[in-house]
């Protein structure tokens, strides 16, 4: 008699890569991955030792070799123990993946890199890449896993998704694609997973204005936010805006505020990343996993913990 | 000049003062620092249809950033500020018919400008930052981490002394350390 073959399930194990913004400013959303992430059976390594990514207006600025070697040492700390990194700043995803892309494409540049890291010991083969934490949760993990997982659901909840430029362009160098990277889905399908509706809208793929731009002109940026506001308001008239980047989050949570203080709109919605909309959703202390913002999520999660029950 | 005489100007004498004041022209460097594909540009405009800088106004957007390159301007682009706004998003990149990646000239003219020194005080800072913590973005107050019951310290270079003086090492040993922006003891 043939033994039955048990189906044998892959151990996820991921470098959880942090960025500036969550250590710093939004530990909340670090907070939640540490809770989700063990709770669907994904491992997290720490990845000791990490550092900014480099951000865009640091090294990507100054030289492009200078770029590649602090990215391929971060990229190292994973490689180092034969896995992936995972970040949920979109920042950090494009900055890490460009720089391996110009590496493996480019074997002057991969060269001169490891030139730098043989002077601390360490060489970086391209093994490791990063992956978007909301690409881990519906590729590796699953949306019917995360359906199983969550004890509150969002049965009557709108909410308006904020994917962010650097989870979809350029798709050349990202480990994981949308099919049609003007029409992103990813997102859609996660919030729904948890019974949300998440419907399109005219200016879903709009830049939300953070970062280089609101630094070198906060009145610019300002038009983009508002922009995005004003459309999520008035076309789907969301409950809540959710988001896979750290750095949208800060801005459509941060900047809303600010336009209400100067009378330039006159409505709040409040605003979540996934993983901390999905921690909730589980169940995790919200104090813990979104307990940190500028505009008011209080009633929206006092809604989801009292009417969602499942 | 003589009174009744038309100026004429001596292409050759303005070709060889340039070549010694400017050194290579701009699209060489750019090129260079780069944007590979830069001459593939057939300024058709698409990058300028998706691009978040020319929708808030912004002088020296992707499309006409690079007809100025190929043109051979350099001094009106060196005092403006765009470059710097740009968020790399690479709508540009992703959309372009001809791979020239718009988003590598703005980042080239980044590079090009540090070497002029006319990089913002902001970017001065994250990478001060960057050098001394290694974080851009550094906060000393942890009151956040406190409240959602996190440690202290993320466990990054925040921690970790021995990573913090390898990237040091690292930063030490790029571009960096040459164009002397920041102290790098």
């Amino acid at each position: 008699m043939i033994s039955e073959t048990v189906k044998e399930e892959k151990k996820l194990k991921f470098g959880l890569f942090l960025g500036c913004n969550i250590s710093f400013n939004r530990p909340d959303v670090e907070q939640a991955m540490r809770k989700i992430f063990p709770a669907l059976g994904v491992e997290i390594d720490d990845l000791v030792g990490q550092s900014c990514c480099p951000t865009w207006g640091t090294m990507p600025s100054i030289d492009i070799v200078g770029w590649c070697a602090v990215a391929a040492r971060n990229l190292c700390l994973g490689e180092e123990k034969g896995i992936d990194l995972m970040t949920a700043c979109n920042s950090c995803y494009g900055s890490l993946n460009e720089a391996r892309h110009k590496m493996l494409k480019n074997p002057e540049i991969m060269s001169k890199v490891n030139e730098i890291l043989a002077k601390i010991g360490k060489k970086y083969e391209g093994k490791a890449k990063c992956r978007h934490v909301a690409w881990v949760l519906y590729k590796d993990v699953g949306l019917e896993k995360i359906k199983e997982s969550i004890k509150y659901s969002l049965d009557g909840i709108t909410v308006a998704v904020q994917p962010g430029c650097h989870f979809l362009w350029p798709s050349e160098v990202y480990p994981d694609k949308e099919e049609d990277p003007f029409n992103p889905k990813v997102l859609r399908e996660l919030c729904e997973a948890l019974g949300a509706d998440a419907p399109y809208y005219t200016r879903l793929i709009d830049c939300c204005g953070m970062g280089a731009l609101r630094s070198t002109d906060p009145e610019k940026s300002f038009i983009l936010v508002r922009e995005k506001l004003e459309c999520i308001k008035e076309e789907i008239d969301a409950d809540l805006i959710v988001t896979t980047c750290s750095s949208c989050l800060i801005q459509l949570d941060d900047a809303q505020e600010k336009l209400r203080k100067e009378g330039k709109i006159n409505f709040s919605i409040p605003v979540l990343h996934y993983v901390q909309l999905l921690a909730i959703c589980m169940g995790f202390d919200p104090q813990q996993v979104a307990g940190i913002c500028v505009t008011p999520r209080d009633e929206i999660i006092k809604r989801i913990l009292e009417g969602g029950k499942r | 000049m003589e009174s009744g005489v038309s100026s004429v100007i001596n292409l050759t004498e303005v070709a060889k003062r340039e070549k010694e004041e400017f050194g290579k022209k701009v699209s060489e460097l750019i090129i260079e620092f780069g944007a590979e594909n830069l001459l593939a540009c057939m300024q058709c405009g698409a990058c300028a249809s998706v691009c978040p800088l020319a929708r808030v106004g912004f002088e020296w957007y992707n499309k006409k950033l690079i007809k100025a390159i190929l043109i051979g301007m350099k001094e009106e682009l060196l005092d403006d500020p765009t470059p710097w706004a740009c968020v790399a998003c690479n709508r540009c990149t992703e959309i372009c018919p001809r791979q020239v990646a718009p988003f590598e000239v703005m980042f080239a003219m980044r590079r090009l400008m540090v070497e002029e020194f006319a990089i913002p005080t902001l970017a001065i800072e994250g990478i001060r930052s960057l050098y001394e913590h290694g974080h851009a973005v550094y906060m000393t107050g942890r009151e956040a981490r406190k409240k959602v019951g996190l440690p202290e310290k993320p466990p990054t270079t925040d921690s970790d002394e021995k990573a913090l003086q390898d990237l040091r090492t690292i930063l030490r040993n790029t571009k960096l350390a040459e164009l002397g922006l920041i102290p790098m003891e």
